[in-house]
């Protein structure tokens, strides 16, 4: 899956060397970040503005419809709880022993009902909102693909499997899931059955992993790697993650002779060839480079290695490299190997194909005993942890966004789109909703990492106006008619599409560097 | 933050280093009927609190560089990429495990499977996908349940218009119908040449698109144009519903080509065995033929004597009969040999789907689904709990000559139709071929890739 070689994509990037050391100097008293902007924060400003894409109605709908559904499921607890629950959609008793629904929400709400509840929300998002666009047949314009009976019907059933999902009503929810997955395809015009038909495979799957009792994943790395480099052609974001990060390290290397980077997931290295170009042109010359690249296999990271060191040779640069296929929180850090007079700089680009770095606290103690000048983070903006209600609703709002984005630039038959969203986003769709969280193990994640390095020894550095500069370089590759939003405050980086932020970029050092 | 009973040993040892890494530890499963602790763990797991039980359960990641089939093959392989077969193996072993009531490889198998499998991927993933499916049925014990909400989520999506596109489509790429049609229709003409009151009973759910063209022969022959009136008895009961429209096209056809037409159906039987010469309105003086598209496989194993009597009873002047080569006759006796059969089956229709459609293709997909309800149909379901001809239980060409000769003799087909059919293949890309095989002469047999596929004969009284 390598292909040889990588291409410096913008010579105009050089352009980006002054910088203000200030940023550098620590202060003399310790400014705690105490409100970085979460989710919800981020979420409640769209739902305010006054567009009609599909991820903003489901965030409305998915929240009215929870709420009434979680409290139908709360008065049946109480009825129920006594009588045995001969649910006729329940999993045969021989094979399944006590899979017993507790509540059965399907029964508070027959055919009649879901109008009724439907047509009521709309009025009151009518009333709220202003916006006239939900009526069967309505003129939002993100809405045609939705306005026709099939989709909400479609999105309506997936709600209720979800609640089902999340009241432990595996039968019922194995029964919508059937439905779900013979009436919504994956290649249809419309992004929210595509949506749906992924959302409803990835709720079969727990399903069955349920009944199994496993939570483990299995992963197709050749897949997964493949369809990355695909999204990377076609999407912003990562290319948004990695030279708005590579600028943030390139400051921080202001003036150092000596530099390690560790890269917490390599893949195949594409962000480092525009460093390393960087690097070996900088007015005070070229550092000595080292870096440690982690990743699932050590095939992969080798090779990734090997290219890199090419690269590095041919631009002329002192450069080692260093394979660790392990996680970074199963690691030593004797295994890291850092030397006293180098500056270290940590890169994450977080994702939810697989586990990349183990447990969340050693992850972080190691990042305090490691000490960095700089770490880069880039985080998606959805919270892996919660429930599972949370992480559906989460999860929907935002991989509709994705979805949308993809959808607005690509044509509906288009085999790299379509590799994309199964091999990517389906991957991660699965992931978030699986048992154990993204990321398949049951431990607990961290909510969001920018609170716990703010919490933890680590200062953020904000991201500096050369950072956006990049950023923007970088979505002027992908249209602005397209619709992404590049938005910079509270020291971070974010970027989205239309209202909803997507990544966000951030940049943290710690007290004990150098 | 910090994990409290996870440090402990962990399971994952012993499995990390193990030889073949596939068979990680499996930790003791419990037999089927003691799964409870399983519920409340899986439960504990997603209410991400108790990591005290989980890792007893936690079946170790595995971190493969190239290929995941090296892994658990141990036969260091291919990437899955270039199409390994993956799914047949990891499928077969299942369905032994299951017929040897081993629960740990079953639970085992089903994992991977479901981590594998997707119905939007390559064609293993798609068959691992829907055989996980029918497995998965079958080890809940409920298939029944499953078919049945399957088949009427397919049924409520129907259409006219969806039916018929994704027939015409189907017949644009691929030759798997067009192939029995045209041999049907040329042993009708020729059995019924010279006839002036025709009556075809046509027990199909094609929605009539094998017609038009004989319609159309009928319509310029050198004689004078016959009566031709057309019984068309439905199985499936998702065609049911679009019958009325296509009744209309077929009459307004009818009138252009200016032939005397008269169009029946006849729905809801519960049984082939059913009908009578009175219910089909066959008449004296008529000339009949009964032509058997895929309606033969849908009727229930110990029938089929019975159903093939009564088309005698009808008197007819030819029997024409189509159906798919793969004998699925009993899934109860020997389930292992049944599922082999049938994963045998439609691997190759969906290779053949993969090559004849685009690879966004939503017709595909539907045809692909209606697979998927065969599947469950034909391994999970128990065969005493059937109602109305949805038993999808083919035979082979050699087997339904078994039965038909009891009532009939075989026609040959003609070298006019022949020709006929070698010219209709030709339209289509390669790999399609027809055979005729000259031993025992039971018909016609179309095969993609040298593997016979769909099978067509004709019979005389």
């Amino acid at each position: 899956m390598m292909k040889g070689g990588f291409e410096v994509v913008h010579a105009t990037l050089d352009m980006i060397q002054p910088y203000h050391e200030p940023i550098w100097e620590f202060p003399t008293t310790t400014t705690v970040i105490s409100s970085i902007p979460r989710q919800s924060t981020v979420e409640n400003r769209c739902i305010n503005f006054d567009g009609n894409e599909l991820s903003e109605w489901v965030e409305q709908i998915t929240k009215q419809h929870i709420d009434d559904l979680s409290a139908a499921a709360e008065t049946e607890t109480g009825l129920q709880a006594e009588t045995s629950m001969v649910c006729e959609d329940s999993f045969a008793p021989s094979m399944l022993g006590h899979f017993r629904p507790r509540k059965t929400v399907r029964s508070f709400l027959d055919g009649s009902c879901d109008d009724e509840e439907l047509q009521w929300r709309n009025n009151e998002l009518e009333d709220n909102q202003a916006n006239n666009g939900f009526e069967n047949g309505g003129n939002g314009r993100g809405l045609s693909s939705l306005s026709d009976d099939h989709g909400l019907s479609l999105i309506t059933l997936l709600l209720e499997c979800a609640v089902a999902i999340s009241v432990d009503n595996l039968g019922e929810a194995h029964r919508m899931l059937l439905e779900l997955t013979q009436m919504a395809s994956p290649y249809a015009s419309s992004c929210a059955e595509r949506v749906v038909a992924y959302f409803s495979k990835a709720m079969s799957s727990r399903v069955i992993n349920s009944w199994l009792g496993i939570c483990s994943p299995l992963v197709n790395y050749g897949n997964v790697h493949c369809a990355f480099q695909a999204f990377n052609n076609v999407s912003p974001f990562i290319k948004f993650a990695h030279f708005t990060s590579n600028q943030a390290i390139l400051e921080a290397f202001q003036r150092r002779k000596m530099v390690h980077i560790i890269d917490l997931d390599i893949m195949q290295g594409l962000q480092w060839p525009a460093l390393f170009h960087i690097l070996a042109t900088r007015n005070e010359g070229p550092p000595t480079i080292r870096m440690t690249g982690m990743g699932s296999s050590m095939e992969l990271v080798v090779e990734t290695g090997k290219q890199l060191s090419n690269f590095a040779k041919r631009l002329g640069l002192s450069f080692e490299f260093h394979p660790i296929a392990k996680k970074f929180g199963e690691i030593d850090i004797a295994m890291v190997q850092v030397r006293r007079e180098e500056t270290l700089a940590i890169h994450w680009l977080q994702h939810s194909l697989y586990d990349a770095t183990g447990p969340d606290w050693k992850t972080l103690r190691l990042f305090e005993q490691l000490a960095p000048r700089v770490i880069t983070l880039v985080e998606q903006d959805l919270s892996h942890g919660g429930s599972f209600l949370d992480r559906f609703v989460g999860s929907l709002h935002y991989y509709s966004t994705m979805f949308d984005s993809l959808g607005a630039y690509l044509p509906v038959d288009d085999s790299s789109r379509q590799r994309i969203e199964l091999y990517l986003l389906y991957r991660e769709i699965n992931n978030t909703l699986a048992i154990g969280g993204p990321a398949r193990s049951g431990e607990d994640k961290f909510k969001s990492w920018r609170s716990e390095l703010a919490r933890n020894c680590f200062v953020q550095v904000p991201m500096s106006s050369n950072s956006m500069a990049q950023a923007q370089l970088i979505l002027n590759m992908f249209p602005p008619a397209h619709g992404y939003s590049l938005v910079q405050g509270d020291g971070t980086l974010k970027l989205g599409w239309k209202d909803t932020s997507l990544f966000t970029a951030s940049a943290w050092t710690s007290h004990a560097s150098r | 933050m910090k994990l409290s009973s996870a440090k402990g040993a962990s399971p994952s040892h012993n499995s990390f280093h193990s030889k073949r890494r596939s068979r990680h530890i499996v930790p003791p499963f419990q037999s089927p009927d003691q799964l409870e602790p399983w519920s409340s763990v899986a439960v504990d797991m997603h209410n991400n609190t108790n990591t005290n039980n989980y890792h007893h359960h936690q079946l170790q990641n595995i971190h493969t560089s190239t290929s995941l089939s090296s892994d658990y093959s141990g036969a260091g392989e291919e990437p899955c990429a270039t199409g390994d077969k993956w799914a047949s193996r990891l499928l077969m072993e299942c369905a032994r495990a299951l017929s040897d009531k081993d629960s740990s490889k079953i639970h085992h198998l089903l994992w991977m499977l479901n981590e594998l499998a997707s119905p939007y991927g390559d064609c293993d993933q798609k068959l691992a996908s829907y055989f996980l499916q029918a497995l998965f049925c079958k080890a809940t014990d409920s298939g029944q349940r499953c078919y049945k909400t399957l088949t009427s989520a397919a049924e409520k999506g129907n259409s006219f218009d969806s039916a018929r596109k994704l027939i015409l489509k189907f017949q644009e790429v691929s030759p798997w119908t067009t192939f029995g049609h045209v041999a049907a229709n040329g042993a009708i003409l020729e059995a019924l040449d010279g006839e002036t009151k025709l009556h075809i009973i046509d027990i199909s759910n094609t929605l009539c698109t094998q017609w038009p063209t004989l319609l159309e022969a009928l319509a310029t022959r050198n004689d004078e144009t016959p009566h031709l009136k057309l019984t068309v008895v439905v199985t499936a009961n998702i065609v049911r519903s679009v019958m009325k429209e296509i009744r209309q096209r077929m009459e307004k056809f009818a009138r252009l080509m200016g032939v005397p037409f008269e169009f029946n159906v006849i729905s809801g039987l519960n049984h082939l065995g059913e009908l009578t010469k009175e219910a089909l309105g066959v008449l004296e003086d008529e000339a009949v033929a009964v032509n058997c598209i895929g309606a033969l496989r849908r009727v229930a194993v110990q029938e089929r004597g019975a159903v093939i009597e009564m088309f005698k009873s009808l008197g007819p002047k030819v029997v024409t009969v189509v159906e798919e080569e793969a004998d699925l006759s009993n899934s109860q006796h020997d389930f292992v040999r049944c599922f082999e059969e049938c994963l045998r089956f439609y691997t190759l229709y969906f290779e053949m789907l993969e090559e004849s459609f685009a690879p966004t293709s939503n017709e595909k997909l539907m045809l692909e689904r209606e697979c998927s309800r065969s599947i469950v149909r034909v391994l999970a379901c128990d065969d005493e709990q059937d109602s109305g001809g949805e038993c999808e239980r083919r035979e082979r060409g050699r087997q339904w000559s078994d039965r038909l000769k009891e009532a009939f003799s075989l026609v040959r087909f003609s070298d006019d139709v022949v020709d006929d059919v070698k010219a209709l293949l030709r339209r289509y890309r390669d790999g399609w071929k027809l055979t005729q095989p000259l031993q025992d002469e039971t018909g016609l047999y179309l095969t993609w890739k040298e593997e016979p596929v769909v099978w067509v004969s004709a019979w005389k009284p």
